[in-house]
């Protein structure tokens, strides 16, 4: 009797004849995030299956797996022969400790195994009740637990009772690379993880406006980082100085528009910066009339300067559900840490709810962007987490 | 470096550190053990003890020291290990070592009353006393030096005034800020006082309370039974004996000390731009800190640019730097356009004259080029 992990995933089954590709992506990115640790890996219908780890990494293990995009669910087996005694034995340790109700469940792709599925389940349920009747009984309909018999053609029988749901989606890196705008906040965050779990490979952009922004502000946005980065296996963040573009705007361009001009600069810079990465797609955290710089008419207004699609996973999302995702992905405690934040310095009054994409134009004329801009993508710091 | 960021903490004296370090070294012996080595270290301790409650002009017949690991251990034993029930007061200028202990008594659905503050930061006398006459009081706590703005309360004549109200209150002040720094002899109305090793050149890890003796307390932390019972733990000789001969430091030259300290926030309160910045901390606070605020700017971002040129000063108090706005400063009175700019400048007798004037040219700077920026 041995341990393994089957591995399962869920949307590949729908692809054609690129299937063979996300499974590749999808085994790579599992081998990568399990570097360090001792196992062996094999690809069987389906499935992925891990072999040979010692029981000390298992919960390492499950803790990687939690976060690798494309797995549907996972469970811990015990793997026998194809023989009904050592089926049993196995489906015994694994009842020790249970308590409650149970069926058990068998699936037999080998069909010379004999008795049947349906006998099989009867006959192992009828013994482990026989020995455990003080902790479990049965319930067909409604079970408290399942004790999974999985009888394989290759002589191989997989015992197991839980099966733990990983993030789904597609493997990261088969739907391309983007640029997530992160900027300390709760939704940027949220926004990189939901990309990472579509499939996209990402890296960041982080503006730091020091003075007006110290310290704890950017490693506030490496922590965020880091924890989007688990779910992309790694990740880099640039980190782009935004002061001067700050003060020139505040200087020269009518308060309202503060934010709005930001925004442009933001996106150019993004844009830039991906072309110059192998980005194919600009991310953000935007959701839909949350703050002025969110509305149609700024959105419009700040995706007017690029025509590198612009992604935005929150769009319609309210704050309390991106909030509860943040939880979910351990980001909300430090996203709500207040240091003083890129967009909080120079936030006028009464910033423009709804810009006229024309006067933005006019106020933006009162500035050198190309000069700007080019000063600012001359010193990029890359911080690899 | 200009190091103005002295109520946060003090950089260790390297005396002390070099005094005490036999303790570290072939003085490393448990002080409860029963061999000769232990004996030393357990007769080392009540040396200090002694040393200190001699800083504050009393013996050791009517007073004791407890070791604790910090200031903020040794206001939670006062206020939590004394009275058990009953109605407690103290003020709205605690530090929050105080101020959450009394908030988590409210919790548990004890009485608590926060007293108002002048603008400086001092304690309301009247509204304390008022409510000290009108309620049947069990325990009053009041910062001696209040952390943020410096002011000065007089707690030997508060606490006076308090027990002749009521003999039996018991009157418990921090005096973290206090210590090493103001004179002061602690009166017979005082109870408990606070106070901590780092504040004053020491290490991080060390604090004490002190305590008179009439009074009980039950520990806080439980076990081998080290300082009479009252807080166990073994003690950090280490620690103790550097608090010892740091504060011993300090107190040899207090009063110069205390007076070239004054020469430095004299120099600051003058040459400030009084265009630009408001003096929040009063004449008389303790001259060890000075509280600043630049109207309509980000204490924040004058705290980074200061910082470019070497210079570190605080922004409210560190220990609550999470939060954004000062509850102490509000408390005091002032705005949102005042509570944004603050700066707390706390000074060293190790600061000299050269870096004041230097910080203050460019704290001007700072401000007036951010001003520049802001107002266009």
């Amino acid at each position: 009797m041995t341990n393994a992990i089957i591995i399962r995933y869920c949307e590949i089954h729908l692809k054609g004849k690129n299937r063979g590709f996300f499974e590749k992506m999808l085994r790579e990115n599992i081998k990568k995030s399990l570097k360090g640790i001792e196992f062996t890996f094999t690809s069987m219908h389906s499935r992925y299956l891990i072999e040979n780890f010692s029981d000390d990494d298992y919960l390492t293990i499950c803790s990687k797996l939690d976060k690798i995009a494309g797995i549907h669910t996972y469970s811990k087996a015990l793997v026998v022969n194809n023989d009904f005694e050592e089926i049993f034995l196995a489906c015994k340790e694994l009842c020790k400790d249970k308590i409650g109700t149970f069926k058990v469940e068998t699936n037999r792709a080998d069909k010379n195994f004999s008795p049947n599925s349906m006998q099989t389940s009867m006959l192992l349920g009828g013994r482990l009740l026989e020995i455990y009747s003080q902790n479990i009984s049965v319930d067909v309909k409604n079970p408290s637990f399942t004790v999974y018999v999985d009888i394989r053609e290759d002589g191989k029988s997989f015992i197991y009772t839980d099966v733990i749901h990983s993030l789904s989606g597609m493997p990261v890196g088969s739907t391309g690379k983007g640029l997530l705008l992160i900027s300390g906040g709760i939704d940027s965050p949220v926004a990189g993880y939901m990309t990472c779990k579509r499939g996209m490979k990402l890296d960041c952009l982080h503006f730091h406006s020091y003075p007006y922004t110290g310290q704890a502000a950017k490693e506030k946005v490496i922590e965020l980082t880091k924890r989007v980065g688990e779910y992309n296996g790694g990740i880099n963040l640039y980190v782009v100085s935004f002061t001067k573009i700050q003060e020139e705007i505040h200087k020269k361009c009518p308060d309202e528009f503060m934010i709005t001009l930001m925004r442009r600069f933001m996106m150019r810079i993004a844009e830039r910066l991906a072309l110059k990465i192998g980005g194919q797609a600009i991310i953000t955290g935007e959701s839909l009339g949350q703050v002025a710089s969110q509305t149609i008419e700024s959105i419009t207004s700040s995706n007017s300067v690029v025509t590198m699609p612009v992604l935005r996973p929150l769009i319609m999302f309210d704050k309390n559900e991106i909030i509860d995702i943040s939880r979910k992905i351990d980001t909300y405690e430090t996203s709500i840490l207040p240091y003083e934040d890129c967009c909080t310095v120079f936030l006028p009054d009464y910033p423009a709810i709804k810009p006229n994409l024309e006067k933005v134009i006019n106020a933006e004329n009162l500035l050198d962007v190309e000069g700007l801009i080019e000063d600012a993508m001359r010193e990029i710091e890359v911080i690899n987490l | 470096m200009i190091y103005l960021d002295n109520a946060a903490t003090t950089k260790p004296s390297k005396y002390a550190l070099e005094t005490a370090d036999k303790f570290n070294n072939e003085c490393f012996y448990n002080p409860s053990a029963l061999y000769q080595g232990g004996i030393d270290n357990s007769k080392e301790i009540k040396l200090s003890k002694d040393k200190l409650l001699k800083h504050l002009g009393v013996d050791n017949k009517n007073f004791e020291v407890i070791y604790t690991s910090c200031g903020s251990e040794s206001d939670n034993m006062a206020i939590f290990c004394c009275k058990k029930r009953g109605v407690f007061v103290t003020s709205k200028g605690e530090h929050s070592a105080v101020y959450k202990s009394f908030s988590e008594l409210k919790q548990k659905g004890l009485t608590v009353e926060f007293i108002d503050l002048n603008v400086d930061g001092s304690i309301n006398e009247e509204i304390l006393l008022e409510y000290v006459k009108n309620n049947k009081v069990d325990f009053v706590s009041i910062v001696h030096v209040n952390n943020e703005t410096g002011a000065i309360n007089d707690i030997n004549k508060l606490a006076k005034l308090i027990k002749s109200i009521d003999k039996n209150i018991v009157f418990h002040s921090d005096g973290v800020q206090a210590f090493g720094k103001i004179p002061y002899i602690i009166s017979n109305d005082v109870d408990f006082y606070s106070i901590s090793a780092h504040k004053v050149n020491g290490l991080k890890g060390v604090g004490a309370l002190i305590k008179k003796r009439s009074l009980n307390v039950s520990p806080l932390i439980f076990g081998g039974g080290q300082e009479n019972g009252f807080r166990s733990g073994t003690e950090n000789i280490f620690g103790i004996k550097v608090f010892e001969y740091a504060s011993e430091t300090h107190y040899n030259i207090l009063t110069k000390n205390y007076d070239l300290v004054g020469e430095y926030n004299k120099y600051l309160r003058q040459n400030l731009d009084k265009e630009i910045f408001t003096i929040i901390s009063s004449e008389n606070a303790s001259p060890y800190i000075l509280s600043v605020s630049a109207k309509g700017l980000r204490g924040e971002v004058l705290m980074h640019s200061l910082e470019e040129f070497g210079i570190i000063v605080g922004n409210g108090s560190a220990c609550s730097s999470k939060n954004r706005y000062s509850r102490v400063l509000e408390a005091c009175g002032y705005k949102k356009e005042h509570l944004d700019g603050v700066l707390r400048i706390s000074f060293s007798v190790e600061n000299s004259f050269d870096e004041i004037k230097f910080a203050t040219e460019k704290i001007n700077l700072v401000a007036q080029k951010l001003k520049g920026i802001i107002n266009k």
